[in-house]
């Protein structure tokens, strides 16, 4: 393995564990498929293109394993353990709200459909624009666009029943 | 249509429609208040979910992943020990004399740069040679800050968009100092102009906006330089606590943002970390924001 591809790797082990908890909703499952995902790109160095973005090329290897893991079975969900976690904790009330309201939007993601998810976590989360997020899930730059849509108006319905979006930006500042 | 409708509002949010449509959808924002709420409400519901999921890249990395990623062998599923390390200054960060917290911070965030953005998120005792292990950049966005910070990027991009001199509330022309006075009369606090000639920048005009819920005044240079410019300098006030300077992006919008004794400060532009922070650095120096 050359140092550089390691430095690489590792420069974009934050990015890929918030990608992989937006997908699987679980910290250890995250971590465990973004270890797998490392193990998969250094069998395959060889296929990783000098000249194209790296970041990219290990977000479709993560997508990829994550696919397979959610057809072979049916994948854990931990919601719920870092809010019984902080309910515990003597954080002042506000600061556990505003916790609360970010808890419910992950929980509002996880209700997404995968497809949805994936296009919501590239673009909105990792900020990366709609071509990018289309190379990476193999489709055309018009279905992520309308699977955004749908997910970001989904989210929204969510949010707006289940009052995050009355906690939301104030109760944040208490993060 | 309503299917269309959000498509067009969510593509607008992400900076993905061309001139032409950005018009169009501006025209409609204009004229349509529903479409407006239903705006912002997407813009609330996109930087929530960024607060929601951002709280993973301040983790500290478990070693497992950091040994796979240097193809150590590990075993799959094997319980991760966390490593702590010391948490980078935050928003309570209080410098405590001029300009020593810019300076490291320069250094750190230069450091940063040469190692690739996302390595200041990791164990920097793990990754970099002895002896570097504890300067770690400031690079934080706090979550607090996401809608304003949201707001402070598309103002800039609209700016951008329209190119020279249009979207200037009260452009510079003759005395710059009497477009700060025109927009000051609709702040609460008056704003004093940095004089940003040394880096090339010239002051085109001001701006009204909202920062923090609050009236701005948007500060708008220009430069031939294509390294640096255009930047845009939000000045307003706040409720808020002081906060260090922090770096934000929103897709290849760079900020970079503080808060002194009630006053809030974003340099907003597309220019590189390092840029940013000299420049910010004069800004402060010149209105004693430091």
């Amino acid at each position: 393995m050359s140092v550089r591809f390691g430095d690489q790797l590792i420069a974009v082990l934050p990015r890929l564990r918030r990608f992989a908890r937006g997908l699987t909703g679980s910290a250890v499952e995250a971590d465990d498929l973004v270890q797998a995902a490392c193990e998969r790109a250094l069998a395959r160095q060889h296929q990783f293109q000098e000249g194209t973005r790296f970041d990219s090329w290990m977000f479709r290897i993560v997508q990829t394993i994550w696919i397979d893991q959610v057809r072979s079975r049916d994948v854990r969900k931990e919601n719920g353990e870092v809010a019984e976690e902080r309910l515990g904790s003597d954080e002042p009330v506000r600061r556990i709200e505003a916790r609360l309201a970010l808890d419910e939007v992950k929980r509002a993601v996880d209700r997404l459909p995968a497809d949805q998810r994936t296009a919501l976590l590239l673009v909105t989360v990792d900020g990366l624009s709609y071509k990018e997020a289309a190379e990476i899930v193999r489709v055309p730059i018009g279905t992520i666009m309308s699977r955004l849509a749908r997910a970001r108006i989904a989210l929204q319905l969510q949010l707006e029943a289940g009052g995050g979006m009355r906690r939301s930006t104030n109760d944040a500042e208490a993060q | 249509m309503q299917k269309r409708s959000d498509e067009r509002l969510v593509a607008y949010l992400d900076g993905e429609v061309d001139a032409s449509e950005q018009r169009e959808i501006e025209a409609w924002l204009d004229s349509d208040p529903a479409a407006r709420d239903r705006l912002s409400a997407l813009a609330e519901s996109a930087a929530l979910l960024r607060s929601a999921f951002d709280e993973v890249l301040h983790e500290p990395i478990p070693d497992r992943l950091i040994a796979a990623a240097r193809g150590e062998r590990v075993a799959t599923g094997a319980s991760a020990k966390i490593v702590p390390f010391g948490r980078r200054q935050g928003a309570s960060g209080t410098p405590a004399g001029h300009g020593w917290w810019f300076g490291l911070s320069v250094a750190a965030a230069l450091l940063g740069l040469l190692l690739g953005g996302a390595v200041a998120y990791l164990s920097v005792a793990k990754l970099l040679p002895a002896g570097l292990g504890g300067k770690q950049p400031g690079v934080e966005m706090a979550a607090a800050d996401n809608l304003w910070l949201d707001n402070a990027a598309g103002y800039f991009k609209l700016l951008a968009s329209a190119g020279d001199g249009g979207l200037i509330d009260v452009p510079a022309t003759g005395d710059p100092g009497e477009a700060l006075q025109k927009i000051s009369q609709n702040l609460p606090q008056g704003v004093r102009l940095p004089n940003l000639k040394p880096w090339g920048l010239t002051f085109r005009g001001a701006r009204l906006v909202v920062a923090e819920g609050r009236p701005a005044a948007q500060l708008v240079y220009s430069t031939d330089n294509k390294a640096i410019g255009p930047l845009t300098l939000i000045i307003g006030s706040s409720k808020e606590p002081d906060i260090a300077p922090t770096l934000a992006h929103r897709q290849d919008v760079n900020l970079l943002y503080w808060r002194h004794q009630g006053r809030a400060y974003a340099l907003v532009g597309q220019t590189d970390i390092g840029y940013l922070w000299g420049i910010a650095n004069d800004v402060a120096w010149q209105l004693d924001a430091i």
